[in-house]
């Protein structure tokens, strides 16, 4: 096909390179990780250009999906305290928890602020003292490292009324617990590039070493992720690779690290569809108890309630396609969504509800 | 996750707070975890933080990958045409090659 | 009563005297209101009201037929006729590029271009917050007349309240526009065939970056200024240049003319909304070409910043063509003559393939499909 330009062109020469290496294979399962590659795959229409025996699924990468309901509804119950200003990032507005949303809450009257930066939250709990600011801490270790240095900051600044509800999970302990579970045999892992920018490629090695299975970081282009499964295919021993040389270096990003570890120690979380996972949440220590919105507030968050005949979890894990899903675009759409996976717009199937009906 | 994108950095201020710029869009960020960051460094930045200093490596892996297949793409075109005109540029090689950059390579795979 | 078109600027001049008792307050009063803010009372239709109305509006929109301060005004058309109506709300008042005047009135020129409607006349309705600055008032009056002066249409009628502090959001404007229809066949996705080009007449995404930047939520700053702007005589443009008649007189209608099938301009909801619109109503499918379609780089800055789609965004200064294959390169050449079409471009076509879907063809010539956007534009981190 025409490729009149120089991305296209390279994309054209990488998905010719990958068939003819995965010709003299056996078929192979990889799993990608995190959201932004999950978007990034939809967007390119990549699947399309994958040989037959290459097959790439989504695994628990997108952090507002495997947020578990008990924690989603903890979220709500702040927004509901009248003295609060419950801050987020636009990702968690329209996700539905047991019996609300934090767009619901808003509606109704409460008082919830869409940033882009934690830095954000800050300057708002400067401007009004009289708020009890509560950000809502998602994301893995890119956007960890940020809130922790947001509370640095309000720290610094001495503020009383900004606490974040940590909500942070690392990348490689889900890891681990998906492959003990066995479910899919994986031949591979595409990593995720900017969480790797911080951590680095030494947590992965344990992938190599105790699993057998290779991974390689991947930066979030066409190109990268066509590289990387290249990489993959071609891997004789289970290695941990590096694509995305561009912008991760071996050792990550200490200085990011160090502020994580300043603020945040490992604890246990709650992995929608991975059930709880010891030490693969982040919690706050105890020297910044102050800043712990789960400390600072009491509230009662209800019983979770799982929406019935939700399967996100088995789409998580890798194990069920978003169509076989009975919900799937009948009674679960992006516009009326039961699960957060059909929520997110990087969901697994929120990416593959834009497939429907095309070349089927 | 996660959104990031590559900026350059205009201006850093003492209170840790750099001036980013992209095609007109002008942010400020933090450098708290990026401290060693200076003007001119072209960065990812994520959240209003800068993450990581990009580097040139893929500009130049990326003339090679087209190197090479503008030879690849030259094989196939010679077998499958016949009497096809040769037209000034080689089959496969991009007017923009000499020029790439961090930048193009990120802006293609952007688009 | 003497009738009058109200659609030639070369007419203004001294209000023609009408039998009535309100003549004698047909002449602006000179200098009477006092203050510098709109009180409760200007909105009360008393003699506040009067100066309001007389040293504002009337004086920004000077025409014969404002000017007899009728309830109603008449106008004249020979052909069939467009109405349309908009209500304007957009905060901040005032963003590069425009201001919720020369919104108010291009948006609703623009709509009645949708129809192929040259604009006859505007009316416009003022929602006003206590104690909003009457300079201002006079600014967003301004160019109001300034855009309605571009687009070749006077605002003839309109009406004022105020509300109680608190109670809206500086102004609220309401514009309704009459245009005459200046061709004869019907337009419309059931006109819209297999095969039909899709021209786009710029670049998307500049006004709601625009807006964005200057609503101040996220810290950012940007040298995108919105597109705002009337876009009646580019589209003229475009039917004279498939043969048809502009002039207002009912006309054979040139067989090319029908060339022109389906006229929308992107407004909230972006590029996909319309582009989603347009096949569900012709029950066809279309493909867009991805790199077709023109977006500015500080726009795609922004997008690729917060995570938006530019497809997504609001535009006011655009308008989306379906024509007929073999009149797209008239279409286009007209459009890019035109200041407000430099950047037009074909960016797809309608396909039996995918009826009611709309697919995006990549780079890389795989293909994605684009669903209306799902609800408010939220910024991502993920």
């Amino acid at each position: 096909m025409a490729a009149p330009d120089a991305a296209a062109r390279v994309v054209d020469a990488l998905r010719h390179e990958l068939a003819a290496v995965a010709a003299s294979r056996p078929p192979a399962t990889f799993m990608e990780v995190c959201g932004t590659h999950t978007m990034a795959i939809a967007r390119f229409g990549l699947r399309e250009l994958l040989p037959e025996s290459v097959r790439l699924v989504s695994g628990p990468g997108c952090p507002v999906c495997v947020t578990a309901h008990r924690d989603l509804d903890h979220i709500v119950a702040l927004a509901r305290l009248p003295e609060v200003t419950l801050v987020t990032f636009g990702d968690l507005v329209r996700v539905p928890a047991s019996r609300s949303s934090l767009a619901a809450e808003r509606a109704a009257g409460a008082d919830v602020r869409v940033v882009y930066s934690p830095r954000d939250a800050v300057e708002l709990a400067a401007a009004a003292p009289e708020r009890q600011v509560v950000f809502a801490g998602i994301g893995f270790e890119t956007t960890a490292p940020t809130v922790a240095a947001a509370v640095l900051e309000a720290r610094q600044r001495g503020l009383a009324n900004f606490s974040v509800l940590s909500l942070h999970k690392t990348m490689p302990p889900p890891l681990r617990a998906l492959l003990d579970l066995g479910e899919t045999p994986l031949q591979g892992f595409v990593l995720p590039g900017h969480v790797s920018v911080v951590t680095g490629l030494d947590c992965y090695r344990f992938l190599a070493d105790d699993y057998g299975v290779g991974g390689v970081v991947t930066g979030f282009a066409a190109h990268d992720v066509l590289r990387a499964l290249i990489q993959l295919l071609q891997m004789d021993e289970p290695v941990i690779a590096n694509e995305y040389t561009r912008a991760v270096r071996p050792e990550g990003n200490p200085v990011a690290r160090g502020v994580l570890d300043q603020v945040f120690e490992p604890g246990d979380a709650d992995w929608r569809g991975l059930g709880v996972i010891p030490g693969s949440g982040l919690r706050f220590k105890d020297e910044f108890a102050a800043f712990d919105a789960a400390r600072r507030f009491t509230v009662d968050p209800g019983e979770a309630l799982e929406p019935a005949g939700c399967r996100c979890g088995e789409v998580l894990r890798g194990v069920l396609d978003p169509a076989e899903c009975a919900l799937f675009g009948a009674r679960c759409t992006p516009e009326d969504p039961v699960g957060a996976c059909m929520v997110s717009s990087e969901g697994a199937c929120a990416a593959r509800y834009r497939y429907r009906g095309f070349d089927d | 996750m996660c959104l990031a994108l590559p900026m350059r950095i205009t201006a850093v201020a003492d209170d840790g707070t750099a001036t980013l710029a992209l095609e007109g869009l002008e942010q400020r960020a933090s450098l708290a975890l990026l401290p060693d960051a200076v003007i001119g460094d072209y960065v990812l930045v994520h959240a209003g933080y800068a993450l990581s200093v990009l580097t040139e490596d893929e500009a130049e892996e990326t003339l090679t990958l087209l190197a090479a297949l503008a030879e690849s793409a030259a094989a196939e075109d010679a077998e499958a045409a016949s009497g096809r005109a040769a037209g000034s540029e080689a089959p496969g090689r991009p007017a923009a090659a000499p020029e790439a950059s961090v930048k193009d390579a990120e802006a293609g795979g952007r688009a | 009563m003497t009738d009058a078109t109200g659609r030639q600027p070369a007419e203004r001049g001294p209000a023609k005297p009408a039998a009535g008792p309100d003549a004698a307050a047909a002449k602006p009063a000179a200098g009477r209101l006092r203050g510098d803010r709109v009180l409760l009372g200007h909105g009360s239709g008393g003699r506040l009201y009067r100066d309001l109305v007389a040293e504002v509006f009337v004086a920004a929109f000077s025409n014969p037929v404002l000017e007899r301060l009728d309830d109603a005004a008449i106008l004249v058309s020979p052909g069939r006729v467009a109405v349309t109506t908009d209500s304007h709300v957009v905060q901040p008042l005032r963003y590069p590029g425009g201001d919720i005047g020369r919104l108010s009135v291009a948006g609703t020129v623009n709509d009645l271009a949708t129809a192929a409607a040259r604009p006859l006349a505007l009316a416009a309705a003022f929602i006003i917050e206590e104690g909003f600055a009457l300079d201002e008032l006079r600014a967003i009056c301004r160019t109001m007349r300034e855009t309605a002066d571009e687009a070749g249409v006077p605002i003839v009628t309109g009406d004022t309240k105020v509300v109680e502090r608190g109670a809206c959001d500086g102004v609220f404007i309401t514009t309704t526009g009459v245009g005459e229809v200046v061709v004869d066949h019907e337009l419309g996705a059931a006109a819209v065939r297999e095969g039909d080009h899709v021209v786009l007449s710029g670049g998307i995404g500049n006004h709601a970056v625009a807006i964005l930047a200057a609503r101040g939520e996220f810290d950012l700053k940007t040298d995108v200024v919105s597109d705002c702007a009337p876009l009646w005589e580019m589209v003229e443009g475009v039917i004279t240049s498939l043969g048809g008649g502009a002039t207002g007189s009912a006309g054979a209608g040139s067989p090319s003319t029908t060339a022109l099938r389906f006229l929308r301009d992107p407004t909230r909801g972006g590029l996909t909304t319309v582009l989603a619109e347009l096949a569900e109503g012709a029950g066809l499918g279309v493909e867009i070409v991805e790199d077709a379609v023109p977006v500015a780089p500080g726009v795609r800055a922004v997008c690729d910043l917060l995570g938006y789609d530019p497809f997504a965004l609001a535009n006011e200064g655009k308008m989306l063509f379906v024509v007929a294959p073999e009149a797209s390169e008239r279409v286009l050449a007209a459009l890019r003559a035109h200041p407000y079409g430099r950047d037009a471009a074909v960016i797809g076509a309608v396909t039996a393939a995918h009826p009611g879907r709309v697919a995006l063809r990549t780079p890389f010539g795989t293909r994605r499909v684009l669903d209306m956007p799902a609800g408010e534009l939220l910024p991502r981190i993920c």
